[in-house]
């Protein structure tokens, strides 16, 4: 018995691997993203509207299942075309950390931006009025106040993707909840099973959720937790 | 005016319009070096929008702008306002013109001296130490001496202004743009400000100045322009325009500010 | 791509089956959900603390956790207990959980319930404080208080927030494909791919009603924001 619980701790690993990974992609994005809607240049709006509507509009399984099994296909096809007969399998990390990056990529570029905006435009409007350039106000200026802004939606991204990663399992990817229902399956003992995975998530969602209220503090010192302009 | 000094700042017919609105119709001013411009007319008048087509945060349609002699390039762009046609000129000479605005805007992730040191340090190139003694000359000018470590959201209005001010100062602008800087202040922050800005018109420093206050308009600048509809009704020195209004709107403007 | 086979009318009847089921579980899930909610928030913002920390150990679990592991925990977990097996041939309700749509909705329920909850005791919290006081000082006793005043506003305000609730509780309900015996939508799509190898054109298929149904959420929910908060709007004359 002890063995699986040991399995499914051992599987935690996995998942906060895959969660980590998965955050440094959809930030990515999501700077990406935001820079893109704010950048005024049509196409690029368009285009970053587009991935943001149709990524939030349909089911992050759903998506999950059409990257991981259409994308594996459509790989191959790839490479038949050019002649590499063999196949490739995709691996369930990848798939599962490209497909969550991807998704809440979209989520992260309404956060970035929603805080990019939030930004009195005082504060920019001093910055040019002095001489600085865009790229300068942008990084000494823009981002720093961003982050204040961001962090509440930044925060509960997070928290939701950690708990979006349990859909891995439906990849094959080992993570806990993978493990938790292996178990089950062999020793007939669900509930203990799933309660001790569940506990493993609220420690992680716990810790996070500490772990940024403390970061927002700290970002806080500049300014009033309540905005009154 | 003091015509023989040299000629910090001209500005000529300026033009500006928002979609089918045109807030400014061709208006022209020089500043010599000393001058104490005060600029007044009700809202919508057009004046803040002068102010700011000046270091070009309104991009206006027509016009022409010169620094110390050195004339801002421009060329037309998109939606038919002028732009920039050199960056890097526009930074430039917006370092020569420093400006005061009406909510302050401080950078609020920034210490007062690091609001102060900002620019000198990462646009004028520098050294810190000299930086942070100008910083610490202008807080001291100010009345702020020992709070440069406060945040800006810690202090009342009145002292962020000055704050901004001091920021202002550190560039040492041949010419200071005020936009307001004391409409949005509790009446008793107002004097204040109020006195630091006639310290700095007593030294002698060039300035522009959008606003309310006909006691200032009247007692520390040197020439006033009445600004109406996008026109400069009317202009000159301030305690004889005051008193003895020679256009009608300017009368009524003034009995409606009785300072 | 081969279209051909996802417009037979086996092919659509299959996804037919799966939508019905789709929109069966998100709308009782949501009105149950409302229900529990509703009571929950009331427990949440309550000065009772009997009443308060039960329901904050509930949100806290249900907003902790992944919808999986709660839908495992109810579908297998709890069909496990031989308490429950015990009574599930003849005690109501515990026969319920032999159904599969039944401990899906059960889960779904409770995961929105909580969320729901959370947001709209927030929202009860964010009440005017004038308004509140207004009302005591004209008389108002508590529940007149709670039902005319701060409930119909709290549900107002909370509504951009609860429209995004709706299309989130929507993309949830796909998890009922994990669920053996049970077709959604989600699971219609893969059923096809299972079937004809197409793994591109069944999920596309099945991803474009998803977000024909987002869109036409999101416009309801713009009406009523527009209908039930236009006093929140900023003016026009």
């Amino acid at each position: 018995m002890r063995d699986y619980y040991l399995a499914i701790l051992n599987g935690s690993l996995l998942t906060v691997a895959v969660s980590l990974a998965s955050l440094a992609v959809a930030t990515l994005i999501g700077l990406l993203g935001a820079a893109a809607k704010l950048s005024g240049r049509r196409p690029l709006v368009w285009l970053a509207t587009s991935y943001t509507t149709v990524v939030r509009g349909i089911p992050e399984l759903l998506m999950m299942l059409l990257i991981f099994y259409g994308g594996a296909i459509g790989l191959n096809n790839l490479l038949e075309a050019f002649g590499y007969e063999e196949g490739v399998d995709l691996d369930p990390f990848i798939a599962g950390v490209l497909t969550i990056g991807f998704i809440y990529g979209a989520y992260m570029t309404e956060t970035f931006r929603g805080a990019i905006l939030a930004i009195p435009k005082g504060q920019m409007e001093a910055a040019w009025a002095f001489g600085m350039g865009r790229a300068q106000t942008f990084v000494r200026i823009t981002l720093p106040q961003m982050v204040r802004y961001a962090l509440p939606s930044f925060t509960n991204n997070w928290l939701v993707l950690i708990k979006a990663t349990a859909l891995v399992s439906l990849i094959g990817l080992h993570d806990m909840t993978y493990l938790a229902k292996q178990s089950s399956a062999a020793v007939r003992e669900p509930f203990a099973f799933f309660l001790f995975t569940a506990a493993l998530y609220l420690v992680y969602t716990s810790l996070s959720l500490w772990a940024l209220r403390r970061l927002s503090e700290r970002y806080s010192l500049g300014a009033d937790k309540v905005q009154l302009l | 005016m003091h015509r023989n000094s040299p000629v910090k700042l001209q500005v000529d017919d300026i033009h500006k319009r928002y979609g089918a609105n045109e807030v400014l119709k061709g208006v022209s001013l020089t500043a010599h070096a000393g001058d104490v411009i005060s600029i007044i007319g009700s809202s919508g008048s057009g004046k803040s929008t002068l102010l700011r087509c000046i270091n070009l945060l309104e991009r206006p349609q027509q016009g022409r702008i010169l620094v110390a002699g050195e004339e801002l390039a421009l060329r037309p762009g998109p939606g038919g306002a002028l732009e920039a046609a050199d960056h890097r000129q526009l930074q430039r000479l917006r370092t020569r013109l420093a400006m005061v605005f009406q909510h302050f805007n401080l950078w609020a992730h920034m210490t007062v001296l690091h609001n102060i040191t900002e620019v000198p340090v990462h646009v004028l190139g520098l050294p810190r130490d000299e930086a942070v003694e100008r910083a610490r000359k202008y807080l001291r000018l100010v009345g702020l001496e020992g709070r440069e470590d406060t945040y800006p959201n810690h202090m009342s209005g009145g002292q962020q202004q000055r704050v901004a001010i001091a920021r202002a100062l550190a560039v040492e602008p041949e010419v200071m743009l005020f936009d307001e800087p004391t409409s949005a202040l509790d009446p008793e922050l107002v004097g204040e400000v109020l006195r630091v800005m006639q310290v700095l018109a007593q030294e002698g420093r060039t300035m522009l100045v959008v606003t309310h206050e006909m006691g200032f308009a009247r007692e520390v600048s040197n020439h006033v322009i009445f600004l109406h509809q996008g026109l400069i009704e009317e202009q000159g020195d301030p305690r004889a325009i005051m008193a003895n209004p020679r256009s009608e709107r300017l009368a009524r403007f003034l009995s409606g500010n009785l300072k | 791509m081969n279209w051909s086979v996802i417009f037979e009318p086996d092919t659509l009847a299959l996804y037919g089956q799966g939508l019905v089921v789709t929109l069966q579980l998100t709308l009782y899930s949501l009105g149950l959900g409302a229900v529990l909610a509703l009571a929950c928030a009331l427990a949440l913002v309550s000065p009772r603390a009997w009443l308060r920390w039960p329901a904050q150990t509930f949100t806290y679990f249900m907003r902790g956790t992944p919808l999986l592991i709660q839908v495992y925990l109810i579908y297998y977990g709890v069909a496990q207990l031989e308490w429950v097996q015990a009574r599930w041939d003849a005690v109501w309700p515990w026969t319920q959980f032999k159904e599969p749509f039944f401990c899906t909705l059960l889960s779904f329920s409770l995961n929105t319930a909580a969320y729901t909850a959370e947001t709209l005791a927030g929202s009860i919290r964010e009440t005017h404080k004038g308004e509140v006081e207004a009302a005591r000082a004209m008389g108002m006793g508590h529940g007149m208080l709670m039902r005319r005043i701060v409930l119909p506003s709290a549900i107002r305000r909370m509504l951009p927030a609860y429209g995004n609730e709706v299309v989130m509780m929507l993309h949830s309900s796909s998890l009922a494909s994990t669920v053996p015996a049970l077709l959604d939508l989600t699971g219609a799509a893969s059923r096809v791919y299972a079937d004809f190898f197409l793994p591109f054109e069944a999920y596309l298929f099945a991803a474009a009603i998803y977000l024909c149904i987002t869109f036409a959420l999101i416009g309801a929910s713009k009406l009523l924001e527009r209908r039930f908060l236009g006093y929140l709007a900023p003016r026009k004359h």
